[in-house]
């Protein structure tokens, strides 16, 4: 986004533009030079997901690093992931040169790369920046086995529990459960779970995490063109995964909020003397200890809190967790690429991820971080994000995401009208639809 | 918003015998068609550059929405764009999602209108009959839910009936059905009743306010004549006031009905259209905007156009509403 | 009027207020509410705080709303500008000048605004990518007018044919040069007409969201209806109601400030041609 080409910003940004223009001038006096723009800082856009302002200080922060070479200037993206994609696929789809750094969720990237809406990462970018990735996030920059962006955090879901409830089930949390244990445990001491119900991407998280776990995949070639795509869900592995989101629903497991709940819901419900399990992102933790500080969380329900591995489908192998967080891409008709990468590296350094882990509670995506004294009192359950992480399964990569995922969504939902024939009805769906043969 | 039963209706209002023209280009000149054809283009040159505007900004996308509808053209995959001709439309039309979100928005319509009509009738009997002193604070306080804007409303209505954020399943519990546990949004029936309260709450004081002025244009005599007549309050009602208000009511239902057709900001803040709450608008935005499938959006873009033409021609053909003599804006 | 149809008419009048404001109270209340609070179930905040208001315009909300809420009042304000002074022209043409295609100016103006606003973003989406216009506040003014010019037209037309034009000639007979009496006379006669004109274009545009958030992507230009999706709480997970609340508050005000200062005039130029004035 270039100056000239947007005469009416917002005033904070029309400072910012005003300042950049005085340091033109500036240089323009010290050189003697006829061309208005030399000398001037290049201001690099950067595209960022809402957080708690973290981006936005690294972003001055690598500005400062940079001596000048760049400046960037973060513009925020909505709420949810898929109004994110939406917007970020039209300004790429339109050409726009102020894609310089966008901040991206996973599951989306295939479908902006496909088309070559993003700039190739430059090798020694790739080296710097991929060394000490954990291997759940990694997997998730990768499409077609290129590197497609790079990893900023990494988001991963545990089993928080309350400890009360889990001993008073008599569960052993040292040793891995499964979802018919926590089910189970429950049922019998009149409490729900807390699961993410709401016909959102959080559903699709959730479907996901159960059929890999139990060893299924959504889709089997996710690389095919879309009239090829065969959705992997008419399986056994499916099959258990909406026995267990049906039973929840139908049993009333999940509580009344359950066809509406999204991560929010859940948490307050897990908060509550309801609360029993919940599968949810880190950021609860932080959340919770904020709503004791401000007087409307018992301390005690606070330290009441445990945590563990997501939940196991089959007792004997090892759950696969959502992967969640953000990745770095740049956009290829950015009129600064080289600088974005440079400014990507900065980034994504691993003493910037320790620093936005601990003051917005977003994960790491680099190991390195989780060596960090400070991440590791803030969260101390650093160990088990890492362990989960690199267990962790992302969601199916193809540029039709969006489209798998939103038929997902309609089917799965309300939880309680999952049966053993939806997996079999959502392939057919998604196949439908992929084929251009039905809507969505 | 329309007038109703206007008796100089634009266009056809009474002319003066000569008309005077514009000020500072009276001519002295004596000859008719002169002087008309000045008028003449003195009256294009006026109203010509709104003209065009309101063409360019409405005529233009909706030719290029049909031109896109013939297209299979996904804008995140701009290398296989391809002329399908009317297969978008075969797709659309064959396809269940759309003939239930047209369902779910000829109910909305209709529900709306009708609930609207009947309220508004009443709030504007009481507007009409209140004493003076209070017609000022009533007729103010309709207009807030007529001025707020629609995704404010959306949000105050949903806060009330969330499970979580709510406190309408605290108020109500006693009614059979409704307590800490009802989830308003969980089901069609529940979701489609908190919309469709929330779009009558708004749009209720504009109906009331043109049938207030519908009112206003029934003769008193004829009331006080059968009131002299002994007719009760009812009969009166149904056999002088309304059978006057004829025009006025119809204009109102028409206008209301294609606005309440295109019914899009409060389910998009509600629900997003899950659980079947989803109406043609939604289904249109969701597939070109969200989807990005810009050539099957076009053409239910196109569908939506063509159902609200229907209505109008419907309204001005089978029922006689003067809606060019009438009528103006949403 | 006897006391028993007094306080009829008083029980009557509460009715309607709280029909007309209940929900504005709702979420008013709700603006006040602390993060904990909004799942108490309770219609009153247990604690009354001021953080939300606090969040959007100095807080972490404020980079969100307060250039949404710059660009509403800029876009609207210019829209109606621009459509009050077509209208303007394009309404005395049809009441006071004889010229064909009056009727057809006024039916285009009634069929423009019947178009379902969802079937044209798309295509001006497209052109607007190809021309730069996307994400600007021109990109917005521009559809604007499709909302904003119909009911100008018609509602000015209307307010143009209750003028006594002959006045205008009474002035000039008693010695007025052509701009005095037009000045002196026609203006003060129109100026409330377009005044209230403006009002309720204004009201439109600023109700608008479809064009909101299908033609801006970023603080550029995007308006506060579509700002509103974007609000987060302390985690993108976490509930933003507070701070929701508390912006729509904000952007209600110059509602219920415009509706209180001139009821009546809006409430004749929505009706305008059935009750006179």
């Amino acid at each position: 986004m270039t100056t000239t080409s947007h005469p009416h910003r917002a005033p904070g940004r029309r400072r910012l533009s005003a300042a950049a223009a005085l340091g033109a001038v500036g240089a323009l006096l010290m050189t003697g030079c006829g061309d208005a723009d030399a000398g001037a800082t290049p201001t690099l856009t950067w595209y960022i997901n809402p957080d708690a302002g973290g981006q936005a200080e690294l972003a001055q922060q690598c500005s400062e690093e940079s001596d000048g070479r760049y400046n960037i200037e973060t513009s925020l993206l909505p709420r949810d992931a898929a109004s994110q994609r939406e917007q970020l696929a039209r300004r790429l789809a339109a050409g726009d040169t102020s894609m310089d750094i966008m901040s991206l969720d996973p599951p989306f990237i295939p479908e902006l790369s496909e088309p070559g809406f993003l700039s190739p990462v430059p090798g020694d970018v790739e080296e710097a920046t991929t060394q000490d990735v954990l291997a759940g996030p990694l997997e998730g920059a990768m499409w077609k086995d290129e590197l497609v962006s790079v990893p900023f955090w990494a988001n991963t879901q545990l089993l928080w529990y309350r400890e009360s409830v889990a001993e008073a089930a008599g569960l052993n949390m040292d040793e891995p459960v499964t979802w018919k244990q926590i089910m189970d445990a429950a049922r019998e001491q009149d409490k729900y779970l807390g699961v993410q119900g709401t016909s959102a991407e959080s559903m699709t998280v959730w479907v996901n995490g159960l059929i890999k776990s139990a060893g299924g995949e959504i889709i089997e070639n996710p690389e095919a063109p879309a009239d090829e795509i065969v959705i992997g869900m008419d399986s056994d592995a499916a099959r258990k995964a909406a026995d267990i989101v049906g039973t929840i629903g139908r049993d009333g497991l999940g509580g009344p909020g359950l066809p509406t709940a999204d991560e929010g819901a859940s948490m307050n419900q897990f908060q509550s003397d309801d609360g029993s399990f919940m599968v949810n992102w880190p950021f609860i933790y932080a959340a919770t200890a904020a709503a004791v500080e401000e007087g409307t969380v018992e301390q005690s329900m606070f330290e009441d809190i445990g945590w563990a591995l997501w939940p196991r489908v089959d007792e004997d192998q090892p759950s696969a967790p959502p992967l969640g967080g953000i990745n770095l891409g740049v956009g290829a008709t950015s009129e600064h690429q080289e600088l974005a990468w440079e400014a990507v590296e900065c980034i994504v350094q691993p003493e910037n991820q320790a620093y936005y882990f601990v003051s917005n509670g977003n994960p790491a995506a680099s190991e390195a971080a989780y060596e960090d004294p400070e991440v590791r009192e803030a969260f101390p359950m650093y160990e088990t994000i890492r362990e989960s992480l690199d267990q962790a399964a992302p969601r199916p990569q193809t540029p039709y995401y969006n489209e798998v995922s939103t038929a997902i969504q309609q089917e799965w939902t309300p939880p309680a009208s999952v049966t053993e024939n939806t997996p079999r009805e959502t392939s057919a769906f998604i196949e439908a639809v992929l084929k251009g043969d039905q809507l969505l | 918003m329309s007038t109703v039963v206007n008796p100089n209706a634009p266009g056809t209002g009474p002319r003066e015998a000569a008309p005077a023209p514009v000020t500072g280009r009276r001519s002295a000149k004596p000859l008719m068609s002169d002087r008309a054809r000045s008028e003449r283009k003195l009256g294009w040159m006026l109203a010509g550059p709104a003209f065009i505007v309101m063409l360019l900004v409405t005529m233009y996308p909706i030719l290029q929405a049909l031109w896109d509808s013939l297209f299979s053209f996904r804008l995140t995959d701009p290398g296989n764009k391809e002329f399908v001709f009317l297969g978008n439309y075969a797709t659309v039309l064959s396809d269940q999602v759309f003939w239930r979100d047209l369902g779910v928005t000829v109910l909305i319509t209709v529900v709306t209108v009708v609930v609207e009509l009947v309220l508004g009738f009443a709030l504007a009997l009481v507007m009409n009959n209140a004493i003076r002193n209070t017609r000022g604070l009533l007729r103010t306080a309709i207009l807030v839910p007529y001025g707020i804007i629609t995704v404010v409303s959306a949000f105050a209505w949903f806060y009330a009936f969330d499970i979580t954020t709510g406190y309408i399943n605290n108020w109500f519990d006693w009614v059979p059905g409704i307590g800490p546990d009802f989830n308003w949004f969980s089901n069609t029936w529940s979701a489609l009743f908190v919309i469709m309260a929330s779009e009558i709450w708004k749009t209720t004081p504009f109906i009331s306010l043109l049938l207030l002025s519908g009112l206003a244009q029934v003769p008193s005599e004829y009331t006080e004549a059968a009131r002299v007549d002994g007719a009760s309050w009812w009969q009166r009602m149904s056999r002088v006031i309304l059978p006057n208000m004829k025009a006025a009511i119809m204009v109102a239902v028409v206008f209301r009905a294609l606005d309440a057709f295109r019914i899009f900001d409060n389910i998009f803040i509600m629900t997003q259209g899950q659980y079947g709450t989803e109406t043609l608008s939604l289904l249109a935005y969701r597939t070109s905007i969200g989807r990005l499938e810009i050539g099957l959006g076009s053409a239910i873009s196109v569908i939506l156009f063509v159902c609200v033409l229907l209505i109008a021609f419907l309204a001005i053909k089978v029922f006689k509403v003067d809606l060019a003599g009438a009528g103006k804006g949403r | 009027m006897s006391t028993k149809q007094k306080v009829g008419w008083a029980v009557v009048s509460v009715l309607v207020l709280i029909y007309a404001l209940f929900p504005v109270l709702s979420i008013l209340m709700t603006s006040f509410k602390t993060p904990a609070d909004l799942t108490s179930g309770k219609f009153l905040p247990t604690q009354w705080v001021g953080e939300n208001y606090a969040a959007i315009f100095v807080g972490s909300a404020r980079d969100l709303f307060v250039p949404s809420l710059i660009n509403s009042i800029g876009i609207c304000l210019i829209a109606t500008a621009i459509a009050v002074v077509l209208a303007t022209l394009c309404a005395y043409a049809i009441a006071r000048l004889d010229f064909p295609g009056k009727k057809m100016i006024l039916t285009v103006a009634l069929a423009v605004s019947m178009f379902p606003v969802v079937s044209i973003v798309t295509p001006l989406f497209n052109l607007w990518r190809q021309i730069g216009l996307y994400d600007t506040w021109p990109g917005l003014i521009i559809p604007y007018l499709s909302l904003t010019l119909p009911i100008s037209i018609w509602t000015l037309t209307a307010f143009f044919q209750q003028i006594p034009w002959d006045l205008e000639r009474a002035a000039q007979v008693d010695g007025a040069t052509t701009w005095q009496a037009f000045r002196k006379v026609i203006v003060p006669l129109a100026l409330p007409g377009v005044f209230t004109t403006a009002i309720i274009a204004f009201f439109i545009a600023w109700n608008d969201f479809v064009y909101g958030i299908g033609l801006t992507s970023t603080e550029a230009a995007r308006p506060v209806p579509a700002a509103l999706a974007f609000f987060t709480g302390a985690s993108q997970f976490q509930d933003p109601a507070g701070a929701i609340s508390a912006a729509a508050i904000v952007v209600t005000i110059p509602v219920v400030l415009l509706v209180l200062l001139f009821q009546r005039q809006i409430v004749s130029g929505l009706t305008q041609g059935a009750v006179k004035g």
